[in-house]
């Protein structure tokens, strides 16, 4: 039940209000040149954490206008003396890109969807008690993707692979070839979980290769492989997965 | 445990007989008045000594130390690591360690400061700033690049834009000058260069409605001897590159980074920032002199000898705050005095020092913002930005230094590879916000980082070592054919400087940023040292 209200309320704060259009603006023009740096120009994570799920995962505009206001002690997160309007308006940009459209309410059947994610998805991705590493955890993923992305992502997994999911593979000396995804790389060395989920680190130097494919390690869903009632029952099975508890 | 006691009981009875005679030196001491102005003027030929920001005043980080060799740096080993206690958000451990007889001088993030032992690392004393909450480009960026010393006194200048003088031996405040206002917008960080009679320092704050200077301080009196304002005042020369006189009067230009020194010529060589607002040039129509310049300071009082504007009117915050580095070289059959820099714009410069002319302008880096300079020695703009993305808001490089080789006529720069598109905006002016005037989105997906080595005397690059992402580490080349630079992966590391090859590696565990290396000879064994995340670490090879 709860989990039907909490989009509900997110959604409310979305409502516009009369003055909120310019706050969003400015907020949009102060975040690109004070904190895009860290959390990436879409606010979905670089070096620091991706700021799209803060609302959906419990947080409320007090406490992200702390988190702002005081930093985070421990973490490179700076404190700021900006006027509070400048620190509020960056509050309702990020509450208008931070909360996911409700859209979970297109048709689908969850238990079809369940099986057919253990059949087909859950080898690589991590789900609440199990699941595969290689891929993304998508424990929450509902509170931080739009079912669209996810569909897009089904069927294109390849278009936008984030940063910590590259496939490699790398030819050793002797000729073996491993294949994994990259967590890590500098000029001498590579650290990557491979396709047995092994964490390894390589020397570069103990390589012939190193080759940063294109394609996502995740197969594409076409149609064929997945029709458009699975991908609607899958993604409505997905769609359940979201943050329980405080909201 | 005897021995404990005797050597404690040893250090009471030495600790009272210095106490009773203030005038008795210690052991290893030079008599006289610590560092003189010819100490200073023999820079790195002295070997034990590292006395300036660069190492002397050149501007070359290059050191005449041979002990480490192209064959043996391959086994160059840590000997210590001291841990700063503080730590940098955002930002880097920036700073060049000075020593002298045995003693390392070291500034750190936050205004945080020691002495240190350099067979240890082990400290002496420690100095911490007790700096107000509401800083402002300060708190952006709370670093700080190194101390300046003469006689018996250091010289630090702080994030509330002060110029502080210390007793070397004890870490006390002798005195503490104004260098600005703070709550407008100006901060301090760059290390002072310190001349026979004057300590100049630069002033940080171009990202704010500020107006940049250049100062000269009496190092005994801490009272200021002269004022030079990067952007001029109505009238004056160059005010008409501005549409007008409040424009100008928060017009940038920041001077956040060490100059170079010719004692022959008497003139001090020094980059200038951005002008302000940094993306938004709609209303400083015009070259908005001296901005993203070097310009050439009479030493005696601050007046402007010759200006060079490396990025006319510029938009993309491609501050030139460089360290110049000065050189003899012989260019076209004659013996040419000339200063070089590879800039944040993507190009690299030499000019002759005496005059200010340009005598080479070429591109370092694949930027497709020009590819050449016009015979008028300003930049043919091929892509303002309309035409696919430019290099990022910090450049094709940007301060961390670079090293020259004058043997070989290589130098070495840390490349950034990137690729931005710039949104200006017009920003709201107010005292104490920074005011950028836009948004910049940086593609991450094509960034890189390359150490290249570029001749001199043609341009061209020689060679590039790659690393994963665009990098901010300086570099530091010796006359034993070695170049020592830094990676934002964390990598401190050794090159082969003929050939480029890695010859050793050592993680530090921090991006290193902004930071170069330095090297002095101490119980006949040559230190490597750099500081990067909150450690500072003195590499040695072992027995």
């Amino acid at each position: 039940m709860f989990a039907f209200c909490l989009p509900l309320q997110v959604r409310s704060t979305q409502e516009p209000q009369p003055d909120e259009t310019t706050n969003v603006d400015t907020g949009t023009r102060l975040y690109g040149q004070r904190c895009a740096d860290c959390h990436g120009a879409d606010a979905k994570g670089f070096t620091g954490p991706d700021l799209t799920g803060l609302w959906v995962s419990g947080q409320s505009d007090a406490q992200v206008l702390h988190a702002i206001r005081f930093g985070r002690p421990g973490s490179i997160m700076p404190s700021s003396t900006a006027p509070d309007e400048e620190l509020q308006a960056i509050v309702e940009y990020l509450k208008s890109i931070g909360t996911v459209p409700v859209d979970w309410n297109a048709p689908g059947n969850i238990g079809r969807g369940h099986a057919i994610f253990g059949a087909q998805c859950q080898q690589c991705h991590w789900s609440g008690q199990d699941g595969g590493r290689l891929g993304p955890d998508l424990s929450r993923i509902a509170d931080t993707r739009s079912r669209a992305e996810l569909a897009h992502s089904i069927r294109e997994p390849s278009a936008v692979i984030v940063a910590t999911y590259n496939l490699v593979t790398l030819v050793t000396r002797d000729g073996e070839e491993i294949r994994g995804v990259r967590k890590g790389e500098d000029a001498f060395s590579i650290q990557i979980v491979d396709v047995d989920e092994r964490l390894q680190g390589y020397r570069k130097a103990a390589l012939r290769s190193v080759v940063v494919e294109d394609e996502s390690l995740m197969p594409v869903f076409g149609g064929e492989r997945l029709d458009d009632g699975e991908l609607n029952d899958l993604l409505k099975f997905l769609g359940t997965l979201r943050r329980l508890g405080s909201g | 445990m005897w021995v404990r006691n005797f050597a404690g009981i040893f250090a009471v009875v030495l600790l009272l007989t210095l106490l009773v005679s203030p005038s008795w030196p210690t052991a290893q001491e030079p008599e006289g008045q610590g560092v003189t102005f010819d100490d200073l003027l023999s820079g790195l030929t002295e070997p034990a000594q590292w006395l300036t920001f660069s190492g002397d005043y050149t501007g070359q980080r290059h050191s005449p130390l041979m002990q480490i060799t192209t064959d043996n740096v391959h086994s160059l080993v840590p000997e210590w690591t001291f841990q700063t206690g503080t730590v940098t958000r955002g930002r880097g451990f920036e700073t060049t360690p000075l020593v002298w007889d045995g003693v390392l001088y070291v500034t750190g993030s936050n205004n945080f400061a020691w002495a240190l032992d350099a067979r240890t690392g082990r400290p002496f004393w420690r100095y911490r700033r007790d700096l107000p909450n509401d800083l402002t480009y300060g708190a952006s960026a709370p670093v700080n690049r190194g101390f300046g010393m003469l006689g018996d006194r250091l010289f630090m200048v702080t994030l509330d834009a002060h110029l502080l003088a210390f007793d070397r031996k004890t870490g006390g405040v002798l005195w503490d000058t104004v260098l600005a206002d703070y709550q407008v917008g100006y901060a301090a960080t760059a290390a002072p260069l310190v001349l026979e009679d004057k300590v100049i320092v630069g002033i940080s704050g171009g990202d704010y409605p500020t107006r940049g200077f250049l100062d000269a301080y009496d190092p005994v009196s801490g009272e200021r001897l002269w004022r030079f304002y990067t952007v001029p005042s109505p009238g004056g020369p160059g005010s008409d590159t501005w549409p007008s006189s409040d424009v100008m009067e928060r017009g940038g230009g920041g001077t956040w980074m060490t100059g170079s020194y010719d004692p022959d010529l008497n003139l001090v060589y020094w980059g200038t920032g951005n002008p302000n607002p940094d993306y938004y040039g709609a209303d400083r129509l015009g070259d908005n002199l001296y901005t993203a310049s070097i310009v050439a300071l009479d030493a005696d009082n601050g007046q402007l000898e010759w200006h060079y504007q490396f990025t006319p009117h510029d938009t993309h915050d491609w501050d030139s705050n460089h360290v110049p580095v000065i050189a003899e070289l012989d260019w076209q059959g004659r013996p040419r005095k000339v200063v070089m820099v590879a800039n944040r714009n993507g190009f690299f410069y030499v000019l002759d020092r005496a005059t200010g002319e340009l005598l080479l302008g070429k591109p370092f880096s694949d930027t497709t913002w020009a590819r050449e300079i016009g015979t008028d020695g300003r930049p043919i703009i091929l892509n303002d930005g309309s035409k696919g993305c430019l290099p990022d808001y910090w450049g094709s490089t940007n301060f961390m230094p670079p090293s020259f080789d004058p043997a070989r006529r290589l130098f070495f720069v840390t490349a950034r590879e990137t690729c931005a598109t710039f949104i200006p905006q017009e920003p709201e002016l107010v005292a104490g916000q920074s005011s950028f005037g836009g948004v910049v989105q940086v593609d991450r997906t094509k960034g890189y980082g390359a150490l290249r080595a570029i001749d001199v005397v043609t341009g061209s690059r020689r060679w590039e070592f790659r690393y994963p992402s665009p990098a901010m580490a300086g570099v530091m080349s010796t006359a034993a054919g070695l170049v020592f630079a830094g990676d934002n992966e964390g990598n401190f590391m050794a090159f082969a400087a003929d050939t480029g090859q890695n010859l050793w590696h050592y993680q530090t565990g921090s991006n290193i940023h902004g930071a170069a290396a330095m090297t002095h000879m101490l119980d006949e064994k040559q230190h490597v040292l750099v500081a990067s995340g909150t450690t500072l670490v003195s590499f040695t090879l072992p027995d």
